[in-house]
């Protein structure tokens, strides 16, 4: 396991992260497991964290593909029907479905808009907007280029105003 | 809300995301439950560890001593005998005879080995079948052994030692047919424990219950009557 000074600084991002979980999983649950799953994870391979860099980014990096990993995994499996054949669509830039009760209530437009993005959507607008992170640390988190991190941000925002104006005119 | 989006750039959306995106804190206990699992688990006792080595460390000293350790040996010389021929009998159910020879081809170099000559010998019927015959040295005599297995698969053992002055106890004794062997147990087997002359015979078997004994009686009455040892010198 990390050493305390490792684990001191990796909490101080705690509210971050679990901020990010949520706009992930939608359900607090799921993003507690979530968190605590990448902070275990952080901690037990601290040694591969280079001093120097962003800890911020690379604990973000955890967190996403660990959502990816299992998180999508079993939301794939759940959606799995009887007969064996899977009835979700290939997640990439697809819209989210609308949250079911179980989720956390969204209380205004924008929350609800973001919630419905695809995640890579999501994801791209709540690191590079919500929390500031360079485009270059993005592209780390999302191992893809800078290029797209960009292409992804301004399609990400065109469809964000696209449901704006839709829950606008309904 | 409309005419805020309809002349809303990326920047401003930026901004409203950066300013109005609610943002979820999480809560205290999360904090508490990551320290918690990432704290090691609490290590074993500190006596633990000395406590297991000088265990082991006794457990090594009593398996290299036990050979030179004092046996309970029973003071009856007829249990002493049973005892012998017992363990005899479990290392052949166990490993099989050690010199395992067919009868009667190998009754000279028997007779030979063991001291004890076997005027007659039963080789077996449609009831027991004679399984091996082996020279062995038991309370620091040598003798024969003679191993049958019946059609329930028990193993039956003949041992015939040089046996002078023992004495077959007579509490024990049962009448069988024109003989009056007597029946002792010792770990879980049943012997008869008869003398021919000075000759010590030893019939052993894992039947010990009411059913089993009367079979065995059948047993003895078959391998009494067909076998005559003496001794060889």
């Amino acid at each position: 396991m990390a050493d305390p000074d490792f684990q001191g600084q990796a909490l101080q991002h705690l509210d971050a992260l679990y901020n990010f979980a949520m706009y992930l999983t939608k359900r607090p649950p799921d993003a507690d497991d979530l968190v605590q799953e990448t902070y275990l994870r952080a901690f037990r391979f601290s040694h591969r964290f280079q001093p120097g860099t962003h800890l911020r980014a690379w604990l973000f990096q955890i967190l996403r593909n660990t959502f990816l990993t299992f998180y999508r995994v079993r939301e794939r499996e759940a959606a799995v029907a009887e007969d064996g054949v899977p009835d979700w669509d290939p997640p990439m830039f697809h819209d989210a479905p609308e949250d079911d009760g179980a989720t956390m209530e969204a209380h205004t437009d924008l929350e609800r808009a973001m919630r419905r993005l695809p995640e890579e959507f999501r994801t791209v607008l709540l690191l590079a907007e919500v929390e500031g992170l360079p485009l270059e640390e993005v592209a780390r988190v999302m191992v893809c280029p800078v290029g797209t991190v960009k292409s992804r941000i301004f399609r990400a925002k065109e469809r964000l105003r696209g449901l704006l104006r839709d829950y606008e005119t309904k | 809300m409309s005419e805020r989006f309809d002349d809303t750039s990326d920047e401003m959306l930026g901004r409203r995301l950066a300013g109005e995106l609610p943002r979820h804190t999480a809560p205290a206990r999360l904090r508490v439950s990551i320290v918690d699992a990432a704290t090691p688990r609490s290590r074993r006792p500190a006596w633990l560890m000395p406590m297991l080595t000088a265990a082991a460390t006794a457990m090594v000293l009593v398996l290299a001593v036990m050979p030179v350790l004092p046996r309970i040996v029973p003071a009856d010389p007829v249990q002493r005998y049973v005892r012998a021929v017992v363990s005899e009998h479990s290392r052949a159910i166990m490993w099989g005879a050690r010199h395992g020879e067919v009868l009667p081809t190998a009754l000279p170099w028997l007779t030979q080995e063991s001291g004890i000559s076997l005027n007659r010998v039963f080789v077996g019927d449609e009831r027991l079948t004679f399984v091996a015959a082996e020279p062995v040295y038991l309370e620091r005599q040598r003798g024969v052994a003679i191993h049958y297995k019946d059609s329930d698969g028990h193993m039956i053992s003949y041992v015939a030692l040089p046996a002078v002055g023992l004495t077959v106890p007579d509490r024990e004794r049962v009448q069988i047919e024109r003989w009056r062997p007597a029946l002792l147990r010792d770990s879980g087997f049943a012997s008869w424990v008869w003398k021919q002359g000075d000759v010590g015979c030893f019939l052993v078997s894992d039947m010990v219950s009411t059913d089993d004994i009367e079979r065995f009686k059948e047993y003895f009455v078959r391998i009494r009557v067909a076998t005559e040892p003496v001794p060889a010198y």
